[in-house]
């Protein structure tokens, strides 16, 4: 036996163990999240760390990044780790609608409904005979100190994880649950029924089922939800996922935005670290799951950040210079999504980086010691060609002009802080729907709401997923095409 | 005219340059074959020798190589009137159950890059997809691409299959992708693994020669 001793701060825990793991996976264990946006491979550096004593010898990647990785060290007998204080908790998206009809609400007195991110978790606590929203709660999700990525928690479910997973979750839940109720002056025990809706993966974990079937072609899901189960003792709906690769978030997103219930054709997407896209003509959902990474989340972007004081959220180019605005006009700390795709909507205004890419520097100075690396560029592209050439191809599955569109809603924490102008200027949105785009917020929590306040709403649901018809885009040669098109920006005017 | 121009249009990314100096070339009969060797060609190998080194990245190869596919369809009917044969022939494929090709994609681009001739068998292939479009169409190279550990297993099977079908001894086996590794490569009987798609386009020119 063992002892590792975790600085943080003033604090100082002692963990004991046994045989010889990975840094990163005993912390993890142990309840000290650790950020792994490159799946543990070492590549991205995020998880450094001051280390001592009897460790393994450091791996070329920890020598290629100059430090001691938690996710690359073995530890080998007794060791200390000093970790970074506790990161400033990160704004997470809670907008969307605050009251609710109550049509005809499920029964019972309070209703929580959750949004399962894979990275974000999201609550709000409804009043069900009012629709009135009495508390709300939001947290990181505690699985991302496991696998970052949906792949790579399926791995980690795989390797006899699972139950683990759905233990970090369930206690999640709970502790939402709690905090709302908390906020409200509510009892706990008055919470009758939840409403939980997440991606098709985080169901699975959430109900502790293998997802054996989500890890290899053809993807087909064994399992779809749209059902009800008990969770924490409670009444809990699972509204329908529509396939392994669209969940019931979309379909939850797609309730509340109404778009099926409009004429169309109209587009919803929501951006995050796995984009999805979904296309409503003529009667058919045409739906798409395109992979983004987690660039505009601001990881694997060397001074990424989440949306914490000091972030750079805005930047625009005024008289030929860069003006740069940080949250709470903080001194700046990094660069979180939205200021991002502002930063080079503005370079590429100011021809500081060219349609390819390309920059005469290196690096990038934006404000105070934070900077834009050429590589950063390079992931944006990555991320921006993935979501383009996702709506291009179900535009062309579906046979509609992006002219056509009625409108384009926008549904998720990315998105709702994005400035569309800059969208538009570096490509990631089509030009034509600049002015017809609507921002949902987290419009899967508001889709959770309403099932919860109307039972009509589960039958819509239903129908959603029925309606919706998967355009794959792995292996799609006019998506591969579309993709290395989308890699430009586009040409300055 | 000076051929390296196209070479650094090609780097630059800059594919409408490229092909209307591919077309001025060919206007002022320079053969064909020396525009790709000494213009597109050699502008890839200096990307894929920077991709190697990591001084670019994804995004300019695949641009790089979207400008290379530009001036090559202007040489593709000049070269087989030339009668220059490619410098090999590869089938390419992610195995059975991935679907994500990205990584393929890019060694496709790589591999044509380098002059060689490729076939595309998409994703999802199954061993005997790999087998036979070896078989059939004289490959002398199959190259195996897995971005998840539950599929890599998959390309035991592509090796398995070529010993069944008694071709191992006239194809070689190639495997790459995020989770493969030497050891694996080693321990499923394949000829050779490489961690990047520049590196796979260098080997896969020395396999086939070979």
């Amino acid at each position: 036996m063992h002892e590792l001793t975790v600085r943080q701060g003033t604090a100082c825990t002692r963990l004991s163990f046994e045989g010889t793991p990975i840094l990163a996976d005993l912390l993890a264990e142990h309840g000290f999240p650790v950020q792994r946006p490159c799946g543990g491979r070492g590549k991205c550096g995020k998880c450094a760390v001051e280390v001592s004593g009897c460790l393994s010898q450091p791996t070329a990647a920890e020598v290629a990044a100059g430090a001691r990785l938690a996710c690359q060290t073995t530890l080998l007998g007794d060791a200390q780790v000093t970790l970074p204080e506790a990161p400033e908790r990160a704004r997470i998206e809670l907008s969307g609608e605050a009251s609710f009809r109550p049509l005809a609400p499920v029964s019972g007195r309070l209703g929580l409904a959750v949004d399962i991110g894979t990275t974000t978790l999201a609550a709000r606590l409804l009043e069900l005979s009012t629709g009135k929203t009495l508390g709300q709660a939001a947290m990181l999700n505690p699985q991302t100190a496991v696998a970052a990525d949906v792949m790579g928690r399926i791995g980690a479910a795989l390797e006899g994880k699972l139950a683990l997973l759905q233990h970090q979750i369930l206690q999640a839940l709970e502790a939402l649950l709690n905090q709302a109720c908390q906020q409200a002056h509510r009892d706990p025990a008055e919470v009758d029924v939840l409403s939980v809706a997440g991606n098709t993966t985080m169901l699975y974990l959430l109900t502790g089922r293998n997802p054996e079937s989500l890890s290899h072609a053809p993807f087909e899901a064994d399992c779809l939800f749209g059902q009800e189960t008990t969770l924490l003792g409670r009444r809990t709906l699972l509204p329908p996922c529509m396939n392994a690769f669209v969940g019931a978030d979309i379909t939850c997103a797609v309730l509340a935005a109404g778009q099926c219930l409009e004429e169309g054709p109209s587009l919803l997407c929501d951006i995050g670290t796995n984009g999805e896209i979904a296309l409503w003509k003529d009667g058919v959902l045409y739906v798409t799951s395109t992979a983004a990474g987690p660039a505009f989340e601001g990881a694997g972007i060397s001074c990424g950040c989440g949306s914490i004081p000091g972030a750079i959220d805005q930047v625009s180019a005024e008289n030929g210079a860069l003006q740069v605005h940080t949250i709470d006009e903080a001194a700046p700390v990094g660069v979180c999504g939205s200021g991002l795709i502002d930063a080079i909507a503005a370079l590429l205004q100011l021809e500081i980086i060219d349609e390819t890419g390309a920059a005469d520097e290196d690096e990038i100075p934006l404000s105070g010691g934070v900077s834009l690396l050429s590589r950063d560029i390079r992931a944006v592209q990555l991320a921006k060609a993935a979501v383009a050439a996702g709506i291009d191809t179900l535009l062309e599955t579906a046979g509609v002009a992006p002219e056509a569109l009625t409108h384009l809603s926008i549904a998720g924490g990315f998105g709702s802080h994005l400035r569309v102008a800059s969208a538009v200027a570096i490509g990631l949105i089509p030009s034509s729907l600049a002015q017809k785009v609507r921002i949902l917020g987290n419009a899967s929590l508001t889709g959770a709401c309403r099932l919860l306040m109307d039972a009509a709403a589960q039958s819509s649901a239903a129908e959603i997923a029925r309606r919706s018809q998967h355009v794959s885009l792995g292996g799609n040669p006019r998506f591969n095409h579309l993709y290395v098109e989308h890699m430009l920006f586009p040409e300055q005017e | 005219m000076d051929l390296h121009q196209i070479s650094l249009k090609l780097q630059a990314g800059k594919a409408k340059d490229v092909k209307a100096l591919v077309q001025q070339a060919i206007d002022e009969g320079v053969p064909a074959h020396e525009i790709l060797e000494k213009g597109l060609v050699a502008g890839m190998n200096v990307i894929g020798e920077k991709f190697k080194n990591n001084e670019v990245f994804v995004p300019e190869v695949l641009v790089a190589a979207r400008a290379m596919n530009m001036g090559a369809s202007l040489l593709k009917p000049l070269l087989a009137a030339e009668g220059v044969k490619a410098t090999g022939k590869v089938c390419i494929g992610t195995v059975k159950g991935d679907l994500h090709d990205i990584g393929k994609n890019l060694v496709k681009m790589m591999l044509e890059g380098k002059g060689l001739e490729v076939i595309d068998l998409g994703t999802d292939v199954a061993p005997e997809t790999f087998i036979n479009t070896a078989r059939d169409e004289h490959c002398q190279l199959i190259c195996c691409s897995a971005l998840l550990t539950t599929t890599m297993g998959a390309m035991a099977d592509v090796v398995e299959a070529a010993k069944d079908a008694g071709i191992r001894d006239q194809v070689k086996i190639m495997v790459g992708g995020a989770p493969v590794t030497e050891a694996f490569c080693k321990q499923i009987g394949a000829d050779a693994y490489t961690p990047d798609a520049a590196t796979a386009a260098e080997v896969a020119v020395q396999l086939c020669s070979k």
